[in-house]
């Protein structure tokens, strides 16, 4: 080293010493640091901290009197029944687009692929005007529906199929390069060994995929329950009767009820957070190392 | 799959057909009924509904906020993805664990939690309105809604191409001499710049559609604050299907346009990746 | 026998990858399916699996045509390169998959896998998970799983390849062991020929989706019949030499006799020369062995514990040995090894100057033993010395190209009067006058002549004909020499007239039926054939213009059928095209026993 008649201790020896524990290094990582911090802080932190804090604002017992309105409890009840439809179906079509994806050559995969994605990459109130567009008072089927007394926009079904559409990629993206990757020779060791199609698939591929399945769904339903635009654009606002927890937050929060908006917001908070600690949690258990 | 030889695996045809089915009834049936629509509708009447004033105001925010909210998510997104890939610690496996927060936070309350924050009196509103920034209610908000929307696509298509990035060629790169901010420029910055660009063009993706987490904060005055979407659900709410859709195909081309471009640069890292594989 | 394979061929998107595999393996045999990636051997052992398609060829385990089967009721056992363990269950419950799938009592279930778990040595170990095992233990589970169900036929793909040495040296064998213990007909696929001499009774040698030889790892080691077997299985010093009625001699060019001697015409050959076959001596007089190889410089000398490696440069001299693989004006490279007694009777040291001398070397039967361009001038000989189908057979089948200026090609009147000495096959470009250029290059002592044209996709059929049952032989061992270096698919072609009774016919299908079975006795090759009716040239020509991508090897005995009947085709330059000449009534080189 040429610092080795440097004065000792200078800066410039110092930034100048081997390894990447140098001073400048050191700097540059706390700011960094620092900064991410910060930003992070500031977007997210605050607001989640701000939920809670609102919410307790006026006490426990405010915050229980929210959850006794029966307004309140229909919305939860309203959310939890789309979830319970949505995500079963959402699952099996996941898991058959996966299958056909990552098992087969076809033509016409990238399309497929593409299309598969598209709910993602569209706004959420376009995606719930698609449906208005289709089954509204105006739309393609309306005046058939409504001849035949069926509601579809403004009622509890066309809340399921806004959300079924919305939610529609997120097991399938999960599960195609999580299956991609881990091959087909498991399945193949098993058709030799004289097992049929649905013994490979239960016996075998489900067990392999199960921790990224399981992450898929409990995505899937962290996005089902918490659904804004789409839901919102064909729900119709009827209190009691087609608002979900996020429209029910929404109705609270316009009617200066801070408290109660916070509190449903909390319980959304909670599904939010539980559903990130899942996903630590598979991606520590993880079955994509072999 | 091997060389692409079709496999003897079972359920090809079944799995295919219900995707297939699927996608139709659920994805490729209403896209039809909006296209129909806009294409139906007069053109006169089209290109009123498209260029409003209103409109053409909400386009500047969506469009112009979008991107503003992410060029700060392609600074910041890099930063961050940065912190968590070479530094270690206390806290960062929680840091790692919380980007992802605004993905499964529903938007309604990612957007009322927001105002709350940065509001007049909130915790932080309170400090910037000593300072004369105001963020609720102004443009400013949308894009801070935009920003934390877009945050984590913009760290997550990163943070792997990062890890990708062997600190072996750094090494290399300063053992034949090169410095820190050199090897940075020239090592580092071209190896991980598709997946910025792609982060980028999530990120402006998402925060263009963004309706729940922006409405609250934005306060929708006319002609300032509003966004396209929320022009949509007004349309919408006065039974004007025809002024919706003209504005929802102007969205729908814009995100073709995106998904085109996030393609693109994909197969672009890709090559990049392949050659450097050689 | 127990697994019997009929003219397999599976092609990938037109490109044979197995092509016209034929294979018969008896019961209880070692077999071992050895070749380079990408040569087709996997492929074979998944189609054998029933895990991948056959366009073409049948296959019968015990008896039993399984071509139709599905993988799921072949019964075979199929141990993969990367285990392929169910990773959810148990070695216990993995080793049961089989038998639980085939609804066996617990009991049973339980006696058989202590068995298998014994015969792998793995006992104790039914509880553990695939992930708390090491790759090697993982690999005897993946063994046992696979003997489970007790297949008819044991089927290994590349099992060792992510192994260490010394763990691989326990499992095979241990799985030679367990093979020998069961009797279970086995195929392993590998691309380590250490591991095949190690481990096979039999081995097949697979290349560009043929099998190329199949036999005891010493005939393949001792007496190969090709090249790349040669080559592949071990080192090789190809020589070029003159095959004499004594054996092969060394150095000098093929002298040329007149036309019409041609049975007296020393043939240029490829003759493998082991290393160990060579013998370094002071000076020819202390060399013990009698057969003369030249003199030469030692350039590097390795010691690799037992043997000793050293590469020799021969002298450049007019008349010193030529290596069929240096090609242009390379340095003469021979590789040797010595035992160390040898290494203490005569030590030698880089620079030294040494004589050479070998003491077995071994003639392949092969006829195209190198490539000489004949053109009238330089631009041309450079133009054909850039044909991509030349430079990829030169390259594949290791023989070198010479150039050579013959100014009477092309001439509108080719004379007579040339002392030229083409050795090896003669190639030239084509064009409207090609059949005369040829015929003037047979009458000066040339065999086989390849004519290329300027652009011709790389072929993916050659279509094999020959105008005179003489010319039989030569054209089929020709045709196979080439075909072991394409990745083609082998069409013979006979042309009967029109006006052929129906008695006459069966003698054309007993012709076809001669020459597939020559074609397969004799060289190994496995050709099909098409039964066409007119005159000779015109359905050539017709079936070369079904599709692109054709090549035509056609053989003739004499050369007046070149001028005349085949005139027309050759003008055409459009595919390349092998020309084979035996005057009639010659002594064949190769007639076989078939």
């Amino acid at each position: 080293m040429t610092a080795a008649g440097a004065a000792p201790g200078s800066l410039q020896e110092l930034a100048g010493r081997p390894g990447r524990a140098t001073v400048l290094s050191a700097l540059g990582r706390r700011c960094l640091i620092g900064l991410s911090v910060a930003f992070l802080a500031a977007l997210l932190l605050a607001p989640l901290a701000v939920v809670f804090a609102s919410a307790f604002h006026s006490g426990v017992q405010k915050y229980l009197q929210t959850f006794a309105d029966p307004d309140t409890q229909a919305a939860i009840r309203l959310t939890l029944l789309t979830a319970l439809v949505v995500v079963p179906v959402n699952t099996v079509f996941g898991l058959a687009a996966a299958w056909a994806i990552a098992k087969f050559e076809f033509r016409g995969k990238t399309l497929l692929v593409t299309l598969i994605d598209l709910p993602v990459a569209i706004s959420p109130v376009i995606s719930g005007m698609l449906f208005v567009l289709l089954f509204g008072m105006r739309g393609w089927f309306g005046a058939w529906l409504a001849a035949n007394g069926v509601s579809i926009i403004f009622a509890t079904p066309g809340i399921m199929i806004a959300t079924l559409f919305v939610t529609s990629p997120y097991v399938a993206r999960e599960l195609i390069p999580l299956m991609q990757q881990l091959g087909d020779d498991e399945e193949e060791a098993a058709i030799t060994l004289g097992a049929g199609a649905w013994m490979t698939f239960f016996r075998v591929t489900l067990p392999k995929i199960r921790w990224g399945l399981l992450y898929g769904v409990i995505l899937c339903n962290a996005r089902a329950m918490g659904e804004f635009g789409a839901v919102s654009v064909v729900s119709g606002h009827i209190r009691g009767l087609t608002n979900t927890m996020p429209l029910a937050i929404e109705a609270l929060y316009n009617d200066y009820d801070f408290t109660g908006a916070f509190a449903v917001a909390s319980l959304l908070t909670l599904l939010a957070l539980a559903t990130l600690a899942l996903k630590a949690l598979v991606e520590r258990t993880g079955d994509r190392q072999p | 799959m091997r060389d692409g030889q079709p496999t003897v695996l079972p359920g090809f045809g079944l799995t295919l057909g219900f995707t297939t089915f699927f996608l139709s009834a659920v994805v490729l049936l209403p896209l039809a009924a909006l296209m129909l629509l806009a294409g139906s509708t007069p053109l006169q009447q089209l290109l009123a509904a498209i260029a409003s004033p209103r409109a053409l105001a909400s386009y500047e925010l969506s469009f112009g906020g979008a991107l503003i909210a992410a060029c700060i998510n392609l600074v910041f997104g890099f930063i961050i993805a940065w912190t968590i890939a070479r530094y270690e610690f206390p806290g960062r496996r929680l840091m790692d664990a919380a980007i992802d927060m605004p993905f499964a936070l529903p938007t309604a309350v990612s957007g009322i939690a927001l105002t709350a924050v940065f509001s007049t009196n909130g915790w932080l509103g309170h400090y910037l309105d000593l300072a004369g920034i105001h963020v609720a209610y102004t443009r400013l908000g949308v894009i801070l809604a935009m920003t934390l929307i877009g945050m984590p696509f913009a760290v997550r298509t990163v943070q792997p191409a990062l890890l990708e990035v062997q600190r072996d060629l750094e090494d290399a790169a300063e053992t034949l001499g090169a410095g820190r901010w050199y090897v940075f420029r020239t090592v580092i910055v071209p190896s991980v710049l598709p997946a910025l660009l792609t982060g980028f063009t999530l990120a402006f993706a998402r925060a263009l559609g963004e309706y729940g987490s922006v409405i609250f904060i934005s306060g929708n005055l006319p002609l300032r604050t509003e966004i396209t979407p929320l022009l949509i659900v007004m349309h919408l709410e006065e039974f004007d299907y025809r002024g919706a859709a003209a504005l929802g195909f102007v969205m729908l081309a814009a995100s073709f346009v995106i998904l085109l471009a996030i393609n693109l640069l994909q197969t672009w890292g890709h090559a990049r990746m392949a050659r450097g594989e050689q | 026998m127990s697994i019997t394979l009929d003219q397999l061929t599976k092609r990938y998107q037109g490109v044979p990858v197995v092509n016209d595999v034929s294979l018969e393996i008896g019961d209880g045999e070692f077999f071992v399916l050895l070749g380079p990636s990408g040569s087709g051997k996997s492929t074979l052992l998944r189609a054998i699996a029933g895990l991948s398609g056959l366009d073409h060829g049948r296959i019968a385990l015990h008896g039993r045509d399984v071509t139709h089967v599905s993988a799921r009721r072949r019964g075979v056992g199929l141990v993969f390169q990367n285990y392929a363990l169910f990773r959810h269950m148990t070695v216990g419950e993995n080793i049961e998959f089989a038998l639980r799938v085939r609804r066996v009592r617990a009991a049973q279930r339980r006696r058989r896998r202590q068995e298998l778990l014994r015969l792998v040595a793995l006992e104790g170990m039914d509880e553990r998970l695939p992930a708390q095992l090491s790759g090697g233990q993982q690999q005897r589970v993946a063994v046992a799983r696979a003997l489970a169900h007790e297949p008819q036929v044991l089927l290994l793909d590349e099992p060792f390849g992510a192994l260490d040495a010394k763990i691989r040296e326990g499992l095979r064998r241990t799985i030679r062991e367990v093979q020998r213990e069961l009797g279970i007909t086995t195929i392993l696929v590998t691309h380590d020929q250490e591991e095949a001499f190690a481990m096979g009774d039999r081995i097949g040698v697979m290349n560009c989706g043929r099998l190329l030889e199949s036999g005891t790892p010493q005939d393949l080691y001792t007496r190969p019949t090709t090249r790349f077997v040669a080559t592949f299985l071990g080192a090789a010093n190809l020589i070029l030499a003159r095959q004499g009625s004594d054996g092969p001699r060394w150095g000098a060019r093929p002298a040329v006799h007149g036309p019409g001697a041609c049975g007296a015409r020393e043939r240029e050959v490829v003759a493998v020369v082991r290393p160990e076959e060579i013998e370094i001596a002071r000076s020819s007089e202390t060399l013990a062995c009698s057969n003369f190889l030249g003199r030469g410089v030692v350039e590097e000398v390795l010691f690799t514990g037992a043997l000793e490696r050293a590469r020799i440069r021969l002298d450049e001299q007019p008349d010193a040995p030529i290596l069929a693989h240096a090609n242009g004006d390379g340095a003469v490279l021979i590789e040797t090894t010595r035992p160390q007694f040898e290494q203490r009777a005569f030590a030698i040291s880089r620079g030294q100057s040494v004589t050479i001398g070998v003491r077995r070397a071994h003639v392949l039967p092969t006829p195209l033993s190198s490539f000489t361009i004949c053109a009238p001038n330089s631009s041309a000989a450079e133009r054909l010395a850039g044909n991509s189908l030349l430079l990829d057979l030169s390259s594949r089948m290791k023989t070198r190209i010479r150039k050579h200026l013959e100014p009477m090609l092309g001439a509108s009147t080719p004379s007579r009067d040339s002392t030229a000495a083409l050795p090896g096959t003669a190639v030239i470009g084509a064009r409207a006058g090609v059949a005369s250029d040829a015929k003037w290059l047979l009458e000066h002592g040339v065999e086989e002549i390849l004519i290329l044209p300027e652009h011709a996709p790389a072929p993916q059929r050659v279509l094999i004909h020959w105008t005179d049952e003489s010319a039989r032989s030569a054209t089929l061992a020709a045709s196979a020499s080439v075909l072991r270096h394409l990745a083609a698919e082998a069409i013979y072609i006979d042309v009967l007239p029109e006006q052929t009774s129906t008695a006459e016919r069966s003698f054309g299908i007993r012709a076809l039926l001669d020459a597939r079975s020559e074609a397969r006795a004799a060289h190994g090759l496995e050709i099909r054939t098409e039964l066409r009716f007119g005159v000779a040239a015109q359905a050539l020509e017709q079936r070369l213009s079904e599709s692109p991508g054709h090549m035509l090897i056609v053989g003739v005995a004499s050369t007046s059928q070149l001028t005349s009947e085949l005139a027309a085709l050759l003008a055409m330059a459009r595919w390349p095209v092998l020309l084979v000449h035996r005057e009639r009534g010659a002594p064949a080189h190769s007639r076989s026993a078939a």
